[in-house]
């Protein structure tokens, strides 16, 4: 069964190539058409739109490839929770083992939240972000290998780590749905590029997703403080994967708070999430940088 | 256009209509809780305010002002993540060494091949110990004086603005709010709006029709709704959670104990001290591994002792610790220790114990303990040879006894003694009696430990009613035409809360079905 798992990893990746590839031949079909001639916001107070004036949301670019877009990315999800489930079965325990399974599991929550974000905003050109990194980490997944070990006895907590690890990989996905977001912001001139939704929409769907992913992100800290108490009789011992989330964590509060400081909301709001996700990153790799110093397997000797 | 009794969020607004100064949550009023008074009644013009002197007073008013402003409050978040990213990337010296001046610098040695010349200002900068550095704490002090501060300006806010919702709008809020719509119904206006306050009760709203408007304006009638309105709670409830939480870390580091390196040999009586009148025994200790050598299990089958009588038995496991009374013992490590009994000439037992051997030798080749006998002033080292490593001068059933006198730095003996065969060795009768397992336990007694969890509790909470409860407000006014038709006005503010557009949009369309349903009037349509 572990092998049919993986295969569905390998599925997922390719799919996910597919859906990037349509994602990039849409985009260009789109940048080369016209806009359909849509309302512009007329002065208003701080930008606020009248809602007889509010273009609708912006209606799916191009049927047909852009279709198939979404559906290879659904189809991957699916793959990528098929592999998840099966492995679940055969190891007993939620993805939280070892690299592999945290790293699919890591692709599995970014490519969840870009269907969600997808579906919700009709916003494909988050996919030109958002799906590379999601097979990156399908890719490095394969390259570290789909071993399955039994559980060290730190990490014999099933229940509160599988759940740790499920909010973990959620907030992670959004994380980086704002950040494509964001940097799409980023890229786009005040009055915006024709081929990209405009700034105000992106900079919208980058705090939705902050809005979903940050209280995760608490539970998620506060849950790993429960079992460092559980295991170790320290709820906080300046680790540095706790260092990392709690930087994680501080940037992302930032980011909410800038939102509402005058002179920080706009582009200095959207570099923190660029931030915010490379610490994101950061956290998840941290265990590479810092192996020799701690390591979450085999802590009682 | 009518005066109306209360501020309201349209009138707040500055003559430009930017929309950039509002304080809480989609709260209209933010500034306006503190605006600056002028400090003397100015006889002259503009230079008295400069010259006027700076007093006590002011100095106060500028420091509550620093400390409820969302910019320090987010500059202190971003110091404090810049630290946390230092804490990180750098190495950082374990707590216990940098008490200790020569251990510190003996690792100040050992990182300088790793940061170069950078060492001595990395260390002057306490960077080595960035999350007990007297600067981290300060900022830590800084935000919680500003989160504090920030509350307590904003609880009154938030009372004012959810516990007295008849704030009413001028009309010209009902033609430049972000959100707005107007929907056309049957003539009478007081009909209108009960309409429109039964279709947003039905939507969970909370609807009040603002009594004192319809005879005073000329314009209409009113009616104000809400929904959440203990939403905006949560943001204070979140950001003292917080504050708890670091109270509890304060608690936790300042109080309580922690003994990281308690060793109970199976089958001795330990005690755990630190005044807790507590004894602990180990039964038993097991280790068990998978077939791949990882590590599978430790177990570790402990009786705890209060005062002599039996208070506690339990297996403890690396996730299941044992508590009693607050203080709470973790599996931690392991090992081997050698039972040895030592007698003086006249038979009298000096020591009878089980010495754990949790040292390793700088080559990792054998294990060391260390037995202390203070009244004969001589030190004991015990050696066997590492798990898994064999040393030809000490066989099985053998151990190596290196004995100090108090002071020496060379031994006075060295010898290997045989198991159950006494040994005289300087005037002392070492017996070996057995090889025996020891648990190493983490023994805890955090009093913050449950603040933490209680802050945890209300940050979490409040970050989740602040984000999925959002506390909305929307506005309606019925306005009778000049050819006796009505419209229903509806207005609310977009700003930094877009996903109520959706929503509000909803309400819309319920309300013109309402209307639609109730009267025969012509087909409706939203307008500007």
């Amino acid at each position: 069964m572990l092998n049919w798992s993986q295969y569905c990893v390998e599925a997922a990746t390719i799919l996910l190539a597919l859906a990037l590839m349509s994602s990039i031949f849409v985009l260009a079909v789109n940048r080369g058409a016209t806009r359909t001639p849509e309302l512009v916001a007329a002065g208003g107070g701080g930008g606020s739109v009248a809602l007889a004036e509010r273009p609708q949301e912006v209606a799916p670019a191009r049927g047909g490839l852009a279709v198939y877009g979404s559906w290879l990315t659904r189809l991957a999800l699916a793959f990528l929770t098929t592999a998840l489930v099966l492995r679940g079965i055969v190891t007993g325990h939620g993805p939280f083992a070892n690299q592999y399974e945290f790293a699919v599991a890591f692709g599995w929550g970014i490519v969840a939240a870009f269907a969600f974000f997808e579906y919700r905003y009709r916003v494909r050109a988050l996919g030109l972000l958002v799906l590379p990194v999601a097979g990156g980490l399908l890719l490095y997944a394969m390259t570290v290998g789909a071993k399955a070990d039994p559980l060290v006895p730190a990490l014999q907590n099933n229940l509160l780590l599988t759940v740790h690890v499920a909010l973990a990989i959620i907030a992670y996905g959004a994380f980086s749905v704002a950040c494509a977001a964001g940097a799409l912001y980023l890229i786009s001139p005040p009055e915006g590029r024709r081929w990209l939704p405009k700034p105000e929409k992106l900079d919208e769907i980058a705090y939705r997703a902050v809005v979903i992913a940050f209280p995760l992100m608490t539970l998620v800290i506060i849950l790993g403080a429960v079992w460092a108490q559980i295991a170790w009789g320290t709820y906080w011992s300046w680790d540095p994967k706790e260092t990392a989330s709690l930087f994680t964590w501080l940037i992302y509060g930032a980011y909410l708070h800038a939102r509402v400081v005058r002179g920080w909301r706009g582009r200095r709001a959207n570099w923190l999430l660029m931030l915010g996700f490379a610490a994101v990153l950061f956290t998840f790799f941290g265990n590479l940088f810092f192996g020799g110093l701690h390591s979450y397997s085999g802590v009682a000797k | 256009m009518s005066q109306t009794v209360r501020p309201s969020p349209a009138s707040r607004k500055p003559a430009g209509g930017k929309g950039t100064t509002s304080a809480g949550r989609g709260n209209p009023s933010a500034r306006d809780g503190r605006t600056p008074t002028p400090k003397k009644p100015a006889s002259r013009p503009e230079p008295a305010a400069e010259e006027a002197p700076v007093g006590f007073g002011d100095a106060l008013d500028w420091l509550w002002k620093f400390f409820i402003s969302r910019r320090t409050g987010l500059v202190l978040i971003l110091v404090l993540g810049l630290m946390s990213l230092a804490g990180t990337l750098l190495e950082q010296a374990p707590g216990e060494l940098r008490n200790d001046p020569q251990a510190y610098a003996g690792w100040l040695d050992s990182v300088k091949p790793k940061y170069g010349g950078w060492t001595w200002l990395l260390d002057k900068a306490g960077l080595f110990g960035t999350f007990s550095s007297w600067w981290f704490k300060g900022t830590l002090v800084l935000l919680t004086t500003s989160i504090v501060a920030c509350s307590l300006h904003r609880i009154p806010q938030i009372m004012r603005r959810t516990g007295h919702p008849k704030a009413q709008p001028p009309d010209a809020f009902f033609d430049r709010s972000g959100l707005r719509a107007v929907i056309p119904v049957g003539p009478d206006p007081e009909e209108a709006l009960a309409l429109a306050a039964k279709t947003l009760r039905g939507k969970h709203f909370r609807a009040v029709v603002h009594e004192g408007g319809a005879a005073g304006r000329v314009s209409g009638t009113a009616l104000y709704a809400d929904r959440f309105r203990w939403a905006p709670y949560g943001s204070i409830a979140a950001h003292l959670g917080f504050v708890v939480v670091l109270l509890g870390a304060f608690l936790s580091a300042s109080t309580g104990f922690k003994d990281t390196q308690f060793v109970a040999p199976v089958g001795y009586k330990v005690e755990v001290g630190h005044g807790t009148g507590l004894q602990l025994q180990a039964l038993a200790f097991n280790d068990a591994y998978y077939d791949n050598g990882a590590p599978k299990d430790y177990a570790s089958d402990l009786v705890l002792y209060d005062h002599g009588k039996q208070v506690a038995r339990q297996t403890v496991r690396v996730n299941q610790p044992l508590s009693y009374g607050g203080v709470s013992f973790y599996q931690s490590f392991f090992g081997t220790a050698a039972g040895i009994k030592v007698t003086d000439a006249q038979q009298n037992v000096v020591s009878d114990t089980a010495v754990p051997l949790q040292w390793q030798s700088d080559d990792g080749k054998h294990s060391i303990g260390q037995l202390v006998m203070a009244a004969q002033k001589t030190q004991v080292y015990v050696v066997l040879p590492a798990s898994g490593q064999v040393d030809p001068n000490i066989q099985a059933g053998q151990v190596q006894l290196e004995v100090y006198a108090n002071g020496s730095s060379t031994p006075t003996a060295t010898q290997v003694i045989s198991q159950g065969k006494p040994t005289t060795i300087a005037g002392l009768t070492y017996t070996f009696q057995r090889e025996r397992q020891f648990t190493g336990l983490i023994v805890a007694r955090d009093p913050g430990v449950w603040l933490v969890w209680a802050g945890s509790a209300f940050l979490v909470t409040g970050i989740f009613l602040v984000f999925f409860f959002p506390y909305r407000r929307l506005w309606v006014l019925a306005r009778r035409g000049p050819e006796g038709e009505t419209t229903l006005h509806l207005a609310a503010q977009l700003k930094r809360d877009t996903a109520f557009e959706p929503q509000f949009r909803e309400l819309v369309a319920d309300l013109e079905r309402a209307a639609a349903t109730s009267t025969d009037t012509a087909p409706t349509s939203p307008r500007k």
